[in-house]
């Protein structure tokens, strides 16, 4: 009671004495309302000192204790095969500086707020050496060590390197951000950071039920995972470790977490193996290469997003068969004939619409609608712009009999061919004005001569 | 004669206080003299660029205040402002921050107002300073209406934040890590309205403040604060406690003001058994028309949405066909569109709308500028908001009036009878107890979240081992092997907290006897009970309607109108259980105590009482759950000795009328709403086996007020004998022992004799 101070209050309420004993006898009253009697403070434990709880959970982990002088950490490290070729990666539209080298980061956390209380106490980095690459966890033994903990980490992330993460530009960073300015500390600054959450949701998520990585992951690279933990269960894993000081607790998290980290790799490796534009990418999924075009065509590189359509349709899996076949050809040729149009080509772009409009179908509509476009800006032939308009409109008339009307043509439809009647008037009147002053001028001409 | 004639305010308060119906109300008149403006130059230290933009709006010197709180702040102090309403009080903060912000623009500064209105009506005034000054500042509300791609800029770059309290702790405190660049640099922290900060919500606030601090100890900046509040009686008890820091008051007042008539008007007696009066809606629009149609400025405060709108549509009716300015009279509270708030805002300050009835919702700083009247329909339940709402009136040079007109209720009653009280007493106190131990317990957890917490450290006063040892038992943080105590759960804690949930919900009544279901009024949970049970007869606005359904669960009443010759009333079983006697105290024929207890109270019975001759008619029983609450009291334990010589029925009604008086008395004195102070009168405890008085904190946990009465327990017993003895009712009534049929015929007579007693010396005289 702060108001207590002043001298009008009673004795009993400042003193320090009686304070704390009145508070404890409230709390005990409350823990009475609570049903849970003293019992539940029996689980107190003794203080371990830093080195000896290291200890035994690196020895129940099969890691090694790092000791600084204001904590003590648990260091795992394990090797896999995992070849990847940086190079590779370079000229895609999402590509790591040339030289950075890569980072792979992946944290568990006790929640997945980005508030100061939520708290990461794995850190999982993946490295490359030559064709291996390296996991190295880096897990807290108590909350205690965590000042330790994030000046080993810190030194993982030298400032030339490129992150690569998974959702990491939302959640993993900014929480390990968040820890380093709680301690007062400046956070690493890596020179760049490769988040593949948007980049699987661009190439892949359209034939995979969500962008989870584990999803992803078994979608491309035909990994599954066996008894993996869900990641829902991995705070309480931790809070139980911290109760029970079995390390054994964490084993599941720490196999998860390197799952992880060799997912990064193995997307990467997908990335530069299927993807990269020195890759002969008709082994890629047609779906996949016309996210990769899309990725192009969002920075401008036109030329590139062309290149991949073509490699999508030319891919091996047309010939196994292609989930939504008929659609997915449909949507690349059209991409394709757009891209052309982009680049200036516009004989190229010509051609493909009007091999789309002879193929038929719902995208025969757009097609023959742009080859009116092309014959009445490009040739000034109003007549067969009018001609392909109404290809198009027995389209769009054929597809609203079938209840699926096509709305988007059908606008343009009116409007384009509205102008081109119009338009193809005046020339027509124009032209019978030539020509009768061709006449005249024929007739009285030699009548003058 | 023309009824719609420009006339003079106090020619027209003299026309109002001549007509019979009026004069024949008036209890108390004063005038409080004009006073002249203090002024002081601006100091020489101010930078230049801010003295210019002061003088091109025509600030030449500062008002005392203003120069008191600019000297205090560049001292190095913490300062609390206490100034009547719109005497400039925001120059006492805005300047210094200027100041600090011209000298080092990576300083930074924290706006806190209770409500959205106000930030953006402060931070447009700032923003027009700042402009005047030439001066560049990044200056924005970070609110939940702020969009999300400014939220970052504001975060990184915004070095005035204008916030609410609200805001700070579920979104600012929580992520302070992506606000480091405010938090080491924060120089200043404004606590505006501070006096809204009181009761439940006041020591929420209490605690968010102290987190905030201890974050900004946590990033080395140690932010000077300044909190502006309304005139009330402890403005730096009430500074301290919510800050934790020691306070400067600034209270020399340096504003001018004119002439002010102030006018208590307490409506006629109906039933003079009962103790019945006529509302004072009527009364206060009989006041206002007047002064409309003279043409002068009028606010009218009613106490609740339904009395405002019944005030307007009655204004409207009695101008409507050219017999006064029907349009430019206006509603004004919050259930209106903030679009259609700013236009009658703005309306008054220009003189273009001539009249309002509003609800508290204008006693907080927003600028209307000064008008010529104020009429309160209603006792605001505090001084301070009388005062706040008086002060709406008030121009600098002419005289202006104020007129409260009491309602019926027993507090509202106290002031009718008492209006010196009004005038003279020492102004009210806020009180607030960021010690509440639920309060303290959830904040300790945010700030767990927040922070982790030495072994040693102390929250809000407090040592923390033990409490959070506590918490620690329910998984919410640990001790590591540090020693440190960390948040331990997946748990957001903030988002469990809200601040403002010291108002229990309340139940809305609804009309389904016409064609389209209209709500008709709401009461608090507790009262429901009470009022709207099942088959109960509910009175609004003097017609009777019949409960059909009362839905707990929805906390929906509906109701049809009917025409009965009997009201109902009900019963409720109040048990207390005391749990802990804190201290006790030898008070003459009693021993006063305080505590902590468990009340539980249940609806039980209901009784149908004939309108006239009140007999019993019937009786029913109430379904409805009980509520427990576990809080602080205050009591009196009489010496079963000194009243041997009572019959037990007597004492019974003397302890009842007796609780009903210190209970209105007790509110009153601390300057809380009625509803916050429960009274429970036991003729024989079974506890402590004799005959008990109990007011109790009716919060959970309490809020401090029952440690005050034990305290003014003196004061409290002479007032509650005042009261009593004061009143002109023959049996009791409403606003003195509670009416005849709660105390029976002699409740009152007998509540006077015990309150004699207990007021004795000693207990040297014992019963007749």
């Amino acid at each position: 009671m702060e108001l207590a101070r002043s001298p009008a209050s009673l004795p009993a309420m400042d003193t320090e004495a009686t304070l704390p004993s009145l508070l404890g006898r409230r709390l005990d009253r409350l823990r009475q309302a609570a049903g849970d009697g003293p019992a539940a403070s029996a689980q107190l434990r003794r203080p371990l000192p830093p080195t000896n709880r290291a200890a035994a959970l690196a020895a129940d982990l099969g890691g090694s204790v790092r000791q600084a002088s204001d904590g003590a950490l648990v260091v795992v490290e394990s090797v896999v095969e995992l070849p990847l070729e940086v190079g590779r990666l370079l000229g895609l539209p999402f590509a790591p500086p040339a030289g950075a080298p890569l980072v792979c980061l992946d944290l568990e956390t006790t929640g997945l707020g980005t508030g100061t209380g939520t708290l990461p106490f794995l850190v999982g980095i993946g490295t490359w050496q030559g064709s291996r690459l390296t996991v190295r966890q880096f897990v807290l033994p108590d909350h205690a060590d965590e000042r330790a903990f994030l000046a080993e980490v810190s030194a993982e992330v030298p400032s030339d390197a490129c992150l690569v993460t998974y959702n990491g530009k939302s959640f993993d960073w900014p929480l390990l951000t968040t820890r380093f300015r709680l301690h007062r500390r400046a956070p690493p600054l890596p020179c760049a950071h490769l988040d593949l959450l948007p980049v699987a949701r661009q190439l892949w998520r359209h034939r995979l039920e969500n962008a989870r990585l584990a999803t992803v992951e078994r979608g491309i690279g035909a990994v599954e995972r066996e008894h993996d933990l869900p990641g829902a269960l991995i705070p309480e894993r931790y809070f139980a470790y911290l109760r029970q000081r079995r390390g054994a607790l964490l084993r599941e998290v720490l196999e998860h977490n390197r799952q992880d980290i060799v997912s990064l790799g193995l997307l990467l490796q997908v990335l530069a193996g299927q993807m990269s534009p020195v890759a002969d990418r008709r082994a890629a999924q047609p779906g996949d290469l016309a996210g990769l075009a899309r990725a192009y065509a969002r920075r401008g590189r036109h030329e590139e997003a062309l290149s991949c359509l073509e490699a999508a349709l030319g891919s091996h899996h047309w010939r196994d068969g292609v989930t939504n076949g008929a659609a997915v050809h449909r949507r690349l040729c059209v991409e394709r004939a757009f891209t052309l149009a982009r680049l200036g080509r516009r004989t190229e772009a010509l051609h493909a619409w009007q091999e789309l409009a002879q193929r038929g179908g719902p995208g025969a509509a757009l097609a023959w609608l742009r080859i009116a476009a092309h014959r009445e800006h490009r040739q000034g032939d109003f007549d067969g712009a009018l001609d392909a308009c109404q290809h198009a409109a027995d389209i769009c008339s054929r597809a609203r009999l079938w209840g699926r009307p096509l709305h988007a043509a059908e606008r343009d439809l009116a409007h384009r061919s509205a102008r081109l009647r119009r338009r193809a008037r005046s020339a027509r009147f124009r032209s019978a004005a030539a020509a009768r002053t061709e006449m005249v001028r024929r007739e009285v001409l030699p009548a003058t001569a | 004669m023309r009824l719609y004639q420009p006339a003079g305010t106090l020619e027209t308060l003299e026309r109002l206080l001549d007509d019979p119906v009026v004069a024949s109300s008036v209890v108390a008149r004063r005038t409080l003299p004009a006073r002249e403006a203090v002024c002081e130059p601006l100091p020489d230290w101010l930078d230049p660029r801010i003295s210019a933009a002061l003088r091109g709006r025509g600030i030449d010197a500062l008002y005392a205040h203003q120069a008191d709180a600019l000297h205090s702040v560049r001292r190095g102090e913490d300062i609390v402002v206490v100034t009547p309403t719109a005497s400039g009080k925001s120059l006492c903060y805005d300047l210094p921050v200027l100041q600090a912000l011209a000298d080092d623009p990576a300083a930074r500064a924290l706006y806190l107002f209770p409500t959205k209105a106000l930030s953006q009506d402060q931070l447009a005034g700032f923003r027009e300073l700042v402009a005047a000054a030439g001066l560049e500042l990044q200056a924005a509300v970070y609110d939940g209406d702020t969009p999300a791609p400014i939220r970052s800029v504001i975060r990184s770059a915004g070095q005035v934040v204008v916030t609410n309290p609200d805001m700070l702790h579920s979104a600012i405190l929580p992520h302070h890590t992506k606000w480091f660049q405010l938090f080491e640099q924060l120089r200043y922290v404004v606590l505006d309205e501070a006096h809204s900060y009181r009761g439940v919500f006041g020591s929420h606030v209490a605690n968010v403040v102290r987190r905030l601090l201890r974050l900004c100890e946590h990033y080395g900046s140690r932010p000077q604060i300044v909190c502006c509040s309304a005139t009330i009686g402890n403005p730096q008890a009430l500074a301290e406690t919510l800050t934790g820091r020691p306070m400067t008051v600034i209270s020399r007042n340096g504003a001018p003001a004119g002439e002010k008539h102030i006018v208590v008007l307490n409506p006629p007696v109906l039933d003079q058994r009962l103790g019945v009066r006529a509302g004072p809606i009527g009364l206060a629009r009989r006041a206002a028309l007047a002064f409309l149609r003279a043409g002068r400025q009028t606010i009218v405060f009613g106490r609740s949405r339904v009395g405002v709108e019944l005030l307007l549509s009655g204004l409207r009716e009695a101008l409507r066909e050219g017999r006064g300015p029907l349009q430019r009279v206006r509603g004004y509270r919050g259930g209106y569109l903030p679009s259609e708030r700013r236009e009658v805002e703005a309306g008054l300050r220009s003189g273009d709308i001539l009249g309002v009835v509003s609800t508290n919702a204008l006693e907080l700083g927003i600028d209307i500028g000064r008008l010529d009247v104020s009429v309160l329909a209603g006792y605001p339940g505090t001084i301070a908001g009388t005062w706040q709402q008086m002060g709406r009136s008030g121009r600098r040079q002419e005289a202006s009036v104020a007129l409260l007109v009491a309602g019926s209720g027993p507090i509202d009653q106290f002031v009718a009878a008492h209006p010196d009280y009004l005038f003279e007493a020492s102004p009210e106190e806020a009180r607030l107890d960021p010690t509440n131990l639920h309060v303290l317990l959830a904040h300790l957890r945010a700030a767990t979240f927040e922070l982790p917490f030495e072994a040693d450290d102390n929250f809000c006063g407090q040592p923390t081992s033990d409490m959070l040892a506590f918490l620690a038992e329910e998984a919410h943080v640990r001790q590591a092997d540090d020693g440190r105590w960390y948040w331990a759960s997946e748990n957001f804690p903030a988002s469990e907290i809200s601040l403002r949930v010291a108002a229990p919900e309340n139940v809305v009544i609804i009309d389904v006897g016409g064609a389209r279901p209209r709500v008709i009024g709401e009461v608090d949970l507790f009262s429901a009970r009470t009022l709207v049970h099942d088959n109960a007869i509910y009175l609004h606005e003097s017609r009777q309607y019949h409960v059909e359904r009362l839905d707990w669960e929805e906390r929906r009443a509906y109701v049809k109108p009917i025409d009965v010759d009997h009201y109902t009333q009900a019963e409720l079983a109040v048990t207390l259980k005391p749990l802990e006697t804190f201290v006790a105290a030898p008070a003459g024929a009693a021993e006063r105590a305080h505590g902590e207890v468990m009340v539980s109270s249940l609806a039980t019975i209901y009784k149908k009482l004939h309108l006239e001759t009140h007999e019993n008619l019937g009786w029913g029983r109430i379904h409805l759950p009980e509520i427990e609450l576990h809080t602080t009291a205050y009591w009196l334990a009489l010496e079963p000795a000194e009243f041997a010589a009572w019959r037990r029925d007597e004492l019974d009604s003397a302890l009842a009328g007796a609780g009903r008086a210190l209970q209105t008395v007790g509110s009153v004195l601390l300057m809380s709403d009625p509803r916050d102070l429960g009274m429970v009168a036991q003729v024989r405890s079974p506890h402590a086996e004799r005959p008990l008085i109990y007011l109790y904190d009716a919060v959970p946990g309490g809020v401090g007020l029952a440690v005050r009465l034990f305290e003014r327990h003196a004061e409290l017993l002479e007032a509650a004998l005042d009261l009593v003895e004061a009143c002109a009712c023959s049996d009791g009534c409403p606003a003195c022992t509670g009416p005849r049929a709660e105390t029976g015929g002699t409740g009152k007579e007998a509540a006077r004799r015990l309150l004699r007693q207990l007021n004795a010396v000693g207990g040297l005289s014992s019963a007749a």
